[in-house]
């Protein structure tokens, strides 16, 4: 046999052991979701190749957000965190090996309405990258403008340096967003944060430890609701207390989003027949734990507000609703209550 | 030869009437040998290197950038320098006397003026004894000791040299400080005419400021980038910071031509096309606010509950502006805060700008370089591939190796302070003008 033909054999032999490879991930797909996607042709895709392709098959069977889904999961893959920050000549370049069976693993988990946040296991939140895992409630941007307001508010009453010592009681911490998000800011706080969930708890203490704030940071397993009297005795006096609790109505769980059903911490959202109960669980320790004129910053429903301004003058003479603020598309979103001196 | 090339750069000249604006220039041009002379020498250049490359749009236009001792020549400069010394002395007079009619802020007024007249008034009179020197010294020329005359001839060369020293410190102190040209900015390029074209060359151009900033140790953050499908840039925006960043990046504001064979043409033909770089000083929280009531902010959250209930991965915001209609944009971010604080970077540049503009249009009217957004119609430089040449048509500077150039180093920097020399001439021959104006 010539050379010539040598070479040639092996290059076909080569060729099909690739695609044989991307075809076994459709295979691999075709199982974990319903339906599969055609592979690449040549073996070879560009980045900007495989971002049509999956936003394309995205669509197809419904998934939401069919375009950014891909490529934010594709930027992440080439270690950009969103598709605008990729260098536009690297979407010409082919992927490599490694790289196109990580798009096609993580595509494939978004084909199952897995949040992109739990595909790519990472978010931002304000400043910091954190962490995500299923079940833990992924923090939502109107969150971020709470710290926001929390330390505008701050600011307001302690001065531009926050003052000394400080501390703080975060109900519901999750991945742990607000706290730490707090703790970065203001290097003098310290935060005694629970959770009802022990995977929040743990996922938190991650984030802390990545980003080097454990130190100042206490996280416990407690709930709000049942072991009230355990958090009174381990948590003493503290300057404010910040939440985003549960505050979905219960009949409202079933018509979210497949992404939020599937895959989220059910306990992370609902708050009960009214959405009020982890709140009202949360006004009453506010009584106990607060300093006298400290504050209560809490997220909740648009429908809220009213309702908790009237619960607090007619049933909880200890404290005094202060003011509600809107969020960027201009909902009552938050609330701010002080302890009465 | 002479006049065979006195004529041929008439011809040019009659030719460029029909391209070009700048009248003055070519009527300039004509009258004045020296000017003539560096045409012509430019042509023969040119001649010499490549006989057949002979293009118009270049050597008519070279706009001289004068020496020292032309600019000293000037009447009008001595007037200036005269009046701004007798403003001095009257200042020093009125501040002397004890004078009960002027009140506190007058006088405040007064000593301020005196703080900044004082270092200009101390180099006129440097320079006055130093001129004094050097007419001692050249009289001692003529003695017949050659000891002396060496000496002498020294002597007089050390003080043209510090004349020298002495005229420049005092033009640096003529020309004006703009308000802006310490402040950071906000770059933003948009394809124009010439489709996919147009939008692989503003690719370029963007990442040779990209290069640019990085050449002169700046900061370059990316706001926005709107990729084309088929490849390119339509609209990009970026946010630069550093030391003296506007200061010289404000003359790349205006529309870039670029003449070369697209990778896309299959014919091989030679195309045109045109992109925008417009450039905007970006203001301190101090200097320049914003009333939150003039803004509609818009994001993908907008409809429906919000909060808990949506899980959504797109963070963009987009920000009106009521008042002027100025909207700004940033989906670079994956936090939705992040987004909002960029977009509200740029359309605070975008607001400021527009401020500066309306403030500042009737002063620039007649310059040749523009800054900011003004001129942002008027086409201020040409990338020729097939020449391998760069021209820039308001100061008619040609640079060669256009790929060189567009790795945003030395050769751009270059160019750019061709532009500064230039634009501090034009500024200081407007000072100069209106002391003619105010004195007829």
């Amino acid at each position: 046999m010539t050379s010539k033909k040598m070479w040639f054999l092996g290059r076909l032999m080569h060729r099909h052991k690739r695609l044989s490879q991307l075809s076994s991930f459709f295979r691999s797909a075709s199982c974990a979701a319903e339906g599969a996607v055609a592979p690449p042709v040549d073996s070879s895709v560009t980045a900007e190749q495989a971002v049509r392709l999956w936003a394309q098959h995205f669509t197809l069977h419904g998934i939401s957000e069919p375009l950014l889904s891909s490529q934010y999961i594709i930027a992440h893959v080439l270690g950009k965190k969103t598709f605008e920050g990729v260098d536009r000549r690297q979407l010409k370049d082919p992927l490599t090996d490694t790289q196109t069976v990580s798009v096609w693993n993580l595509c494939t988990k978004r084909l199952t309405s897995m949040p992109v946040q739990y595909v790519i296991e990472e978010w931002d939140f304000r400043d910091l990258t954190l962490k995500m895992k299923p079940p833990v409630f992924i923090p939502r941007p109107e969150t971020e403008e709470l710290v926001g307001l929390v330390l505008e508010n701050l600011r307001l009453i302690r001065g531009e340096s926050y003052g000394a010592d400080l501390r703080c009681l975060e109900v519901g911490v999750g991945s742990g967003a607000i706290s730490l998000s707090l703790l970065h800011s203001i290097p003098q706080l310290r935060v005694f944060a629970l959770d009802q969930s022990q995977a929040a708890v743990c996922l938190t203490m991650e984030n802390a430890n990545r980003l080097g704030l454990q130190d100042r940071l206490e996280v416990q397993q407690l709930d709000v609701m049942g072991d009230s009297d355990a958090l009174l005795s381990k948590c003493g006096p503290v300057h404010f207390l910040v939440s985003n609790p549960p505050y979905l109505l219960t009949q409202e769980m079933q018509s979210l989003q497949t992404e939020i059903v599937r895959f989220e911490d059910h306990a992370a959202l609902d708050g009960g027949l009214d959405g009020l109960s982890v709140i009202r669980s949360i006004l009453v320790l506010a009584s106990e734990l607060l300093i006298e004129r400290g504050r209560v910053y809490l997220e909740v429903a648009q429908c809220h507000p009213p309702v908790i301004r009237q619960m607090i003058e007619e049933t909880m003479p200890g404290l005094l609703y202060l003011e509600t603020r809107c969020d960027l598309s201009n909902r009552p979103r938050f609330c701010i209550i002080q302890r009465r001196a | 030869m002479v006049v065979g090339c006195f004529r041929k750069s008439l011809s040019c000249a009659s030719r460029l009437r029909t391209f070009t604006t700048h009248t003055r220039d070519i009527r300039l041009f004509i009258k004045r040998p020296a000017i003539h002379r560096t045409v012509k020498s430019t042509l023969q250049e040119l001649e010499n290197a490549n006989p057949r490359s002979f293009h118009t749009s270049h050597p008519a236009m070279v706009t001289k950038i004068l020496t020292v001792d032309e600019i000293f020549s000037k009447k009008s400069l001595h007037d200036f320098l005269k009046k701004k010394e007798m403003e001095y002395i009257s200042c020093l007079e009125a501040l002397n006397t004890d004078n009960q009619t002027l009140d506190e802020e007058e006088m405040k007024i007064k000593r301020n003026n005196l703080s900044v007249l004082a270092p200009l008034v101390q180099k006129m009179k440097e320079l006055e004894d130093k001129q004094k020197d050097l007419k001692d010294t050249q009289e001692l020329l003529t003695d017949n000791d050659p000891d002396m005359h060496d000496l002498a001839e020294t002597e007089s060369q050390n003080c043209l040299a510090a004349i020298h020293d002495i005229k420049l410190k005092i033009l640096s102190f003529l020309i004006p400080e703009e308000e802006s040209d310490m402040s950071d900015l906000v770059l933003e390029v948009t394809a124009g005419v010439g489709g996919q074209e147009a939008m692989l060359f503003t690719d370029e151009i963007f990442d040779m400021y990209q290069n640019f900033a990085a050449f002169n140790g700046w900061g370059f953050d990316v706001l926005e980038v709107m990729s084309s499908e088929l490849g390119g840039v339509r609209n990009a925006t970026a946010s630069i910071s550093g030391p003296l960043s506007y200061k010289k990046l404000k003359f790349e504001a205006g529309v870039h031509r670029v003449q070369r064979v697209p990778k896309t043409e299959k014919q091989g033909r030679m195309h045109t096309s045109t992109m925008t770089v417009a450039i905007l000083p970006q203001p301190t929280e101090i200097s320049f606010s914003v009333n939150p009531k003039d803004l509609r902010i818009e994001t993908k959250r907008a409809s429906g509950a919000g909060g808990q209930h949506v899980n959504t991965t797109d963070s963009a915001v987009r920000i009106v502006h009521l008042p002027t209609g100025i909207v700004s944009e940033c989906q670079q971010e994956r936090s939705q805060i992040k987004n909002k604080e960029k977009a509200m970077t740029l359309l605070r540049a975008k607001l400021y700008s527009a401020r500066l503009e309306e403030e500042t249009s009737k002063r620039y009217q007649a310059r040749k370089v523009q800054i900011g957004t003004k001129g942002r119609s008027e086409k201020i430089r040409t990338y020729n591939f097939s020449q391998d040449r760069i021209t820039d048509h308001r100061i008619g500077k040609t640079i060669h190796d256009v790929h060189g150039f567009l790795q945003g180093e030395e050769l751009l920097e270059e160019m750019i302070e061709y532009l500064q020399q230039f634009s501090e001439q034009e500024s200081l021959m407007d000072i100069l003008k209106d002391t003619d104006y105010n004195q007829q």
